[in-house]
């Protein structure tokens, strides 16, 4: 019983890690230009068909499908920010919900008129399809993998974050943009750069799950509702908030398949429920990045 | 600011009606071919065309318009062209039944067909007779549409062309019966109508002819399942001998794959997909599809040895490139049913199809289906096989196919007996 607790919250961290990709842009962009990104899901699944068709169409290797997906999904989250966000920043929220919502839209209808409707089976990049005993059973290489790029994320936006100069200037604008404007800080263009930089930690969990599952049409919205629950579990705009929240996540959705399978879906909203009741703002609630 | 926007937005304007207006023409072009009757009999088509089952809804349309196709060549239905549309089901009731009320309210559909997910026909059962027209399903699978909608309820207005769950939960057992070394099932399977009644069906055949069999875990995976790991995971906690799932379309794809990932096919001795033999899976799959892992499906393609089934088989490759899945059989026999039946009837009232489709027998590529009276099923017989990748196809088939006769693993009415006459 001990082994199967122990293997199955094995399963639970790597799902948690590739929620953790994509709830961490989502709560980077929400806490620095205070815009809830509903077309979140959408960049992640751009950054999962780039990565294909790098593969597939362009026959190169994994690793440069995930570079060239999370760069060309920068530049369209540069687009998107610049041409689109920036107009709506000073008017209600619910102009961003739309516009926001719009490009999950868009994103859809586009990706069905490159790629066509129908779901794509990519391959597996070489070494990473084997499997490897743990616990006394087989386990995946690839979850393993993405552990590690989970953990790899993590650390790099801590020292990016606490340590970079530019770090610090996001954190400055994020606090107070009109006194980080004032002592000579661009901060419109900071804006665009942390917006970039979230939609490439969107495609990066994108390209991950490439090998693993299939790419189709629609396969943001439902990573996206998972992101949002994990962030809002966390604290709106919090990094560590997300990182906590993608393991409760993660590791409740494998638990809650092994011992309430009926009640699984709940699960993750019971959660979040509670965690609002006992702290409105989330666990991290209060505290930006 | 304003001004250059709205300039923007009229160029934009300007720039999508002209796209409009050329797509239009292109669309409406007119075809050479001339008529006896100037309406036209029109089919409404249903099936998911978008995401994870999409490949279902384009092999489906293939194999649809290839009949309407032949049958418009040989001078359509009664003299009158025969036209069909299909539209995206989207695995919804709601948007199965808001497609078949515009189907046959708005655009004047004389018949309808298809239908993928089993919770989508029965929500579309019961419309049909309120709109008066007839649903020949191609697809979905769950002997409640037949048992209890029409059997039990005299819904006259559904028929279907398809193999219901009969293939998935009583042709299986009967393959895995001989089974003799494995005693210890596990199921991952779809967490909805399909998926339960599958497993209920496999658990009860299974039992009969072997006392001896345990099932010692299943799990549920809800319908957009994009990683199966915490379900492959708890089923082989249970140290299961062979693994039963009735995952289909791209998420069996995901399955397969994923299962590979945690060694499943080198630990179990048995694996049992029951539509593993569609073609999107065996296509989606390709070279990382195990050997040996038993599959079917509603419709396979090199059988019956028939040259009827030679042609159609011929004929489909040869257009799309592709061998036909089982649902573009299911959907090209749907089509000529409807042929069938009004050039028998002499007539689109609905009353008179009815009449005449129940009890007739078809020439199809799957073979001859007869629809039973009783209760609207097109009864005929499809195999099981292992899966191999013999040089001979761009991708896996299924080999050593074993077939039992229908009288053997369908249900019969009046559904007294678990399977069987």
């Amino acid at each position: 019983m001990t082994q199967t607790l122990l293997f199955q919250g094995l399963v639970g961290l790597s799902g948690a890690m590739s929620l953790w990709l994509v709830s961490a842009g989502l709560t980077l962009i929400f806490g620095v230009l205070r815009v809830l990104n509903f077309a979140h899901g959408a960049l992640y699944m751009l950054g999962a068909y780039l990565a294909l068709t790098v593969v597939t169409s362009f026959h190169q290797d994994f690793w440069t499908a995930l570079v060239v997906a999370a760069l060309g999904v920068a530049v369209v989250g540069v687009a998107v920010e610049r041409l689109f966000l920036r107009p709506v920043y000073r008017l209600p929220v619910a102009y961003q919900l739309l516009l926001t919502f719009a490009f999950v839209l868009i994103f859809d209808d586009l990706v069905k008129i490159v790629w066509g409707a129908i779901y794509q089976v990519p391959p597996m990049p070489a070494g990473l399809g084997g499997t490897v005993i743990v616990l006394g059973r087989a386990f995946p290489v690839y979850h393993l993998f993405i552990m590690v790029a989970g953990g790899a994320v993590a650390v790099g936006l801590w020292a990016l974050f606490d340590l970079s100069l530019w770090g610090k200037l996001v954190r400055a604008a994020a606090c107070d943009p009109e006194m980080a404007a004032a002592v000579g800080i661009n901060v419109p263009w900071l804006f665009t750069e942390v917006f970039a930089f979230g939609a490439a930690l969107a495609a990066l969990g994108g390209a991950l799950t490439v090998p693993v599952q299939t790419v189709s049409p629609g396969m943001g919205e439902g990573i996206i509702i998972d992101a949002f629950i994990v962030v809002v579990i966390g604290g709106l705009g919090n990094l560590w908030g997300a990182f906590v929240g993608a393991l409760l996540i993660g590791l409740l959705h494998a638990y809650g398949t092994l011992f309430v399978p009926v009640f699984d879906l709940a699960l993750a909203f019971i959660l979040m429920a509670m965690v609002l009741i006992w702290r409105p703002a989330g666990l991290f609630g209060g505290q930006t990045t | 600011m304003g001004k250059r926007i709205t300039r923007r937005r009229l160029v934009g304007m300007g720039l999508a009606a002209a796209g409009g207006a050329v797509l239009a023409r292109s669309l409406g072009a007119v075809r050479p071919v001339v008529y006896a009757q100037s309406k036209a009999f029109k089919i409404g088509a249903e099936t998911i065309l978008s995401g994870p089952y999409g490949g279902y809804g384009q092999f489906a349309e293939w194999g649809g318009r290839m009949a309407v196709d032949e049958i418009n060549r040989a001078g359509g239905i009664l003299g009158r062209e025969v036209v069909i549309d299909f539209r995206d089901e989207e695995f919804k009731a709601a948007t199965t039944v808001k497609n078949i009320r515009y189907h046959v309210q708005d655009w004047g559909a004389d018949i309808v067909i298809g239908v993928d997910s089993s919770g989508d026909v029965l929500a579309a059962a019961e419309v049909m007779p309120e709109l008066d027209r007839i649903l020949i399903v191609h697809h979905a699978a769950t002997e409640k549409l037949t048992e209890v909608e029409v059997y039990q309820k005299k819904n006259r207005h559904i028929f279907r062309i398809n193999v219901p769950v009969y293939q998935d939960g009583i042709a299986s057992a009967l393959v895995a019966k001989d089974f003799y070394n494995i005693r210890r099932w596990a199921t991952v399977s779809p967490d909805y109508e399909y998926g339960y009644t599958s497993w209920k069906l496999f658990q009860a055949t299974l039992k009969h002819f072997r006392p001896d069999v345990e099932f010692v875990a299943e799990s549920w995976a809800k319908f957009n399942t994009s990683d199966f790991s915490p379900h492959i995971s708890k089923v082989m906690a249970a140290k299961p001998d062979a693994i039963f799932s009735t995952q289909w379309g791209g998420e069996a794809v995901a399955f397969v794959r994923q299962a590979r990932l945690f060694g499943v096919f080198k630990t179990v001795k048995a694996t049992m997909i029951a539509m593993g033999a569609a073609m999107d899976v065996l296509e989606g799959l390709g070279k990382d599809y195990p050997d040996g892992v038993w599959a079917s499906c509603r419709y396979w393609f090199p059988y019956p040895a028939t040259e009827q089934n030679r042609l159609f088989v011929s004929r489909f490759h040869e257009r799309w490139k592709h061998y036909p899945s089982y649902v573009s059989e299911t959907m090209y026999s749907c089509v000529h049913a409807a042929k069938a039946a009004v050039e028998k009837a002499q007539s689109t009232r609905s009353a008179d199809l009815i009449h005449v489709l129940e009890g007739m027998a078809l020439q199809t590529p799957a073979g001859r289906r007869v629809f039973r009276p009783e209760d609207h099923q097109a009864v005929y017989d499809v195999p099981w096989g292992q899966i191999a990748h013999p040089s001979a196809y761009p991708m896996p088939i299924i080999e050593h196919t074993r077939v039992f006769p229908a009288t053997e693993y369908y249900r019969w009415p009046p559904f007294a007996k678990p399977f069987g006459r």
